[in-house]
C-alpha cells in the first residue's frame, strides 16, 4: 500500500484539534469528516464512509462525539491524521502520530517557513520529526484533502464536491473552495482533491504519479504558483500525460503576478518561459484563466477526443453561430465546409431558409425533433471531428425538450460535443445536460474553448504516438 | 583546441566571454554550420583568404585590446573584390592604430558575407529548470517581436520540429514571397546539436547563434557568443 492510499483511501481518520467552537478550523474539519458539510445537516450517512476519531487536548466531547486527548490514546489504527492546532505544538504532534503508526498527515495550520525564520525553524523540527518516525506530510498552510468516492472530506471547504473523475492538486486553498462551488453549479465531479499548501514534504510530482496510476482518475488538474523540484515535476508530468489528460494553470506569468506569488507563499516563481517550455514538452495543457482551466478539465473528463480540428457549429440562431465561428478560428480550429451529401441529409428536417452550411443554423423555430435529427446527421458526417451545439432561448423554444432530444443521441455519439444554452430560462435543461455528461457552458466562446482543449489533447496524443 | 580544453582554459583564467575563434571551434565540433571564415596575419594572407572564400566578405580586426571593433574602425562590410580588400586592410590598420595606439594587432578574420532572413538559436540557464534552448526570429526582430519559443534541454528531434512550427513569423523562413526556405531537418539538427552541446558542457552558461541566416545553400550562423560559468568545475 502506497502512503498515498493512506491520504486518499484511508479506512480511518483522526482530526487533531477537533473543536465544538464554530470559529475554529478544527470544527469545520471534524464536521466535514463526519457529515460532509460545515453548515448542513448532521447526517453521518453523508460523511466519511470509515471511522472518524476526534482528538482534542481537553478530551471533552466534540459535536456529541467522544474525543481523545492525544493521538496515542486512539484505541484503533489510524490511516490519516489531519492537524489543525497551533503551529508550536505540531512537531511534537507529528512525532506522536508517527509513534502511533500513522503514516499520512495533513497539516492545515499556517505559520511555518512562510512567516520568517522562527516559522522556518519550526518547519524544520516538524520535518525532522516526520522523517524520524516515517510520516509523510501534506501542507502546511493548506485547506485539506477530499476524496469524494468514500465521501472523505478532511478540509475546511464548505462542502464535499460531487463524485467524478477529475483529480485536482492545488497550491491555493481558496482556488480549491472556488472549484468546489463551481462543481455544484456546473455539475462537475471530482475524484481526489488535494490542497498542497506550502509543500514542505509531499511535492506535486509524487501526487501526480499517484493520480496517473489511479484508474478512476480520467483527468489531472493542477493549480500551481511555484514548484520546489521543477525537474521532478517535469518528469512526473511527462509520464502522467502519456496516460491521461493533464491540465495546468500556472499563475505568476507576468512580472506583477510573479511578485504577488512570491509574497503569497514565500516561494520564488520561476521564469515563465521555462514553465511554458516544460508544460509543452511534458504534454501538459496550460489554461490561462480559471474558467478555461475548469472548462478544459470538464471537457477532457467527459468527452471522447476528436480525430482532427474540423468543427461543426449546430445552432438555432445566426449571431451566436458567428461568434463561435470567430472564436474557433482564433483558437486555430477549422470551421469545416459541410459536404453536399450532409447538406442533402439535413434538408428534409429543416425549413428551406436554414443556412445550408456551417454554422448549421437550423432556424429559431427548431424543436427537439429537428435538433435530434441534425445532431445525428452531423455526428455521422465524416468531415466533422467535433460539434459545438448552441441553443438560444426564443419564444417558441422548448429548452428542456431539446436537451432531452440531445441526450437521446448521446449513445450514438462518436465525436465530442460541447454545448451552450445561451441566455436565461433554460436552467433545468442546462442541469439536465450537465448531469448527463454533456459539458454545457454559459457562453458560446467557452464551449468553443472547451472544444479547443479537446483538440489540443488529441494533438498531444498524436505527437506522443509519433515519438514511439 | 577541443571544446573541453577551451572551456577549462577559460575557467582557469576566469574569462567569461569566449573569443570568436573559440566559439567557431566549439560550434564546428558540435556540427553547427557557420559561414566560412579564415584568420589572416598579413595583408597578403588576407588577400589570399579573400580569393579562397569568395566575395562579398567581411573583414574584422583581431586584437585582445580592441573590444568594440566597429567603433575603432575594425569592421569592414561588403568588400566586393581583391582591390577593395587590400584598401580595406590599409584603412583598418590606420584607424585601429589611431583609436588604440598601444594595441597589439594579431591580424584580421576574413568572413564570408551572407544575407537573408535572420534566425536565432540560444541557450540560457533557468534558476529552477536548468538549461533552456530558444529558437525564433533573430537579428533586430528578437528584441522587437520576441517571437521565440523555448524548451528544456535536452530536446528530441520531435521537440525541435515543434519549435520550428511554433514561431508566429515562421512563413519568413518557410519560403514566403520567394524567400529562401530553411529545411526543417536542417534547423532541427542545429537545435538538437546545440541542446547536446549545452547538456554535455555545464560550463556553458549562455550561448547565442545570432543571426543564423537562411541562404539558398542552407542555414549558416554568422555570429556566435558563448558565456562561460567560470565557477564551474
Amino acid at each position: 500500500m502506497s502512503v498515498f492510499d493512506s491520504f486518499f483511501q484511508p479506512r480511518s481518520v483522526a482530526v487533531i484539534g477537533a473543536s465544538s467552537d464554530p470559529d475554529k478550523v478544527g470544527y469545520a474539519v471534524l464536521r466535514n469528516a463526519l457529515y460532509g458539510t460545515i453548515a448542513g445537516p448532521a447526517d453521518r450517512g453523508r460523511g466519511f464512509d470509515g471511522k472518524v476519531f476526534a482528538v482534542n487536548a481537553k478530551g471533552a466531547d466534540v459535536l456529541g462525539h467522544k474525543s481523545f486527548k492525544t493521538i496515542g490514546d486512539v484505541p484503533e489504527p489510524v490511516d490519516l491524521a489531519v492537524i489543525a492546532i497551533p503551529s508550536q505544538i505540531i512537531p511534537k504532534t507529528v512525532e506522536d502520530c508517527g509513534k502511533r503508526g500513522v503514516k499520512a498527515v495533513v497539516v492545515i495550520t499556517a505559520g511555518f517557513s512562510e512567516v520568517g525564520p522562527e516559522g522556518a525553524k519550526l518547519e524544520h523540527e516538524m520535518l525532522d520529526a516526520a522523517r524520524r518516525t516515517g510520516v509523510r506530510i501534506v501542507g502546511p498552510n493548506c485547506l485539506g484533502v477530499i476524496a469524494a468516492e468514500k465521501r472523505l472530506n478532511v478540509s475546511f471547504a464548505y462542502e464535499t464536491p460531487p463524485v467524478g473523475t477529475i483529480s485536482l492538486l492545488s497550491q491555493s486553498g481558496a482556488v480549491c473552495t472556488a472549484m468546489i462551488s463551481y462543481a455544484f453549479e456546473e455539475h462537475i465531479g471530482y475524484r481526489h482533491f488535494v490542497s498542497m499548501g506550502d509543500k514542505c514534504d509531499v511535492e506535486d510530482a509524487e501526487v501526480i504519479d499517484y493520480f496517473a496510476a489511479d484508474e478512476k482518475t480520467s483527468c489531472i488538474a493542477l493549480y500551481v504558483e511555484a514548484l520546489k523540484q521543477p525537474r521532478a515535476f517535469y518528469e512526473a508530468a511527462r509520464r502522467a500525460s502519456r496516460k491521461k489528460p493533464f491540465v495546468v494553470i500556472k499563475v505568476g506569468r507576468t512580472a506583477a503576478g510573479a511578485k504577488a506569488a512570491s509574497s503569497h507563499t514565500g516561494s520564488i516563481a520561476g521564469s515563465d518561459a521555462a514553465y511554458e517550455a516544460a508544460f509543452r514538452q511534458a504534454g501538459v495543457q496550460r489554461a490561462r484563466t480559471l474558467p478555461g482551466f475548469i472548462d478544459a478539465a470538464r471537457a477532457l473528463s467527459s468527452q471522447p477526443l476528436p480525430r482532427g480540428k474540423r468543427i461543426c457549429v449546430l445552432t438555432n440562431a445566426g449571431g451566436p453561430g458567428v461568434i463561435t465561428a470567430d472564436t474557433l478560428y482564433d483558437l486555430g480550429l477549422e470551421l469545416v465546409k459541410l459536404r453536399p451529401e450532409t447538406i442533402e441529409k439535413l434538408n428534409p428536417h429543416c425549413p428551406s431558409s436554414w443556412s445550408h452550411g456551417n454554422p448549421a443554423d437550423i432556424i429559431g423555430d427548431a424543436g427537439p425533433e429537428r435538433y435530434r435529427e441534425a445532431l445525428r446527421i452531423i455526428n455521422q458526417a465524416d468531415e466533422v471531428d467535433g460539434i459545438v451545439l448552441l441553443m438560444t432561448q426564443q419564444s417558441m423554444t422548448q429548452p428542456m425538450k431539446i436537451a432531452e432530444a440531445i441526450v437521446d443521441v448521446i449513445p450514438e455519439l462518436r465525436k465530442p460535443v460541447t454545448a451552450s444554452f445561451i441566455g436565461q430560462g433554460g436552467e433545468d435543461a442546462e442541469n439536465f445536460l450537465e448531469e448527463r455528461g454533456v459539458p454545457e457552458f454559459e457562453f458560446p466562446e467557452r464551449a468553443a474553448e472547451a472544444m479547443a482543449a479537446l483538440c489540443t489533447r488529441a494533438e498531444i496524443v498524436r505527437r506522443q504516438r509519433e515519438e514511439v | 583546441m577541443s571544446t573541453k580544453d577551451i572551456l577549462s582554459e577559460a575557467i582557469k583564467t576566469g574569462r567569461e566571454n569566449l573569443g570568436g575563434g573559440e566559439c567557431r571551434s566549439i560550434f564546428a565540433e558540435a556540427g553547427i554550420p557557420m559561414n566560412a571564415s579564415t584568420f589572416a596575419k598579413t595583408r597578403d594572407e588576407a588577400a589570399a583568404a579573400g580569393d579562397q572564400i569568395g566575395y562579398p566578405l567581411v573583414m574584422k580586426i583581431v586584437s585582445p585590446q580592441v573590444v568594440h571593433k566597429t567603433e575603432a574602425g575594425g569592421v569592414k562590410l561588403g568588400i566586393r573584390k581583391r582591390e577593395e580588400l587590400v584598401a580595406a586592410w590599409d584603412e583598418m590598420m590606420k584607424q585601429v592604430r589611431a583609436h588604440h595606439p598601444d594595441a597589439h594587432i594579431d591580424g584580421v578574420t576574413i568572413d564570408e558575407q551572407l544575407g537573408g532572413v535572420e534566425l536565432i538559436v540560444g541557450s540560457t540557464r533557468d534558476p529552477q529548470f536548468g538549461p533552456l534552448i530558444m529558437f525564433g526570429l533573430g537579428g533586430i526582430f528578437v528584441e522587437v517581436y520576441k517571437d521565440v519559443t523555448f524548451r528544456l534541454v535536452p530536446i528530441t528531434k520531435g521537440d525541435a520540429l515543434e519549435m520550428i512550427e511554433e514561431v508566429k513569423g515562421k512563413p519568413v523562413y518557410q519560403g514566403a514571397r520567394g524567400l529562401p526556405k530553411a529545411r526543417p531537418e536542417e534547423l532541427a539538427s542545429i537545435l538538437v546539436g546545440v541542446s547536446k552541446l549545452v547538456q554535455e558542457n555545464p560550463a556553458i552558461r549562455e550561448l547565442d547563434l545570432n543571426p543564423l541566416v537562411v541562404t539558398p545553400k542552407g542555414v549558416r550562423a554568422i555570429d556566435a557568443r558563448i558565456l562561460v560559468d567560470v565557477t564551474a568545475k
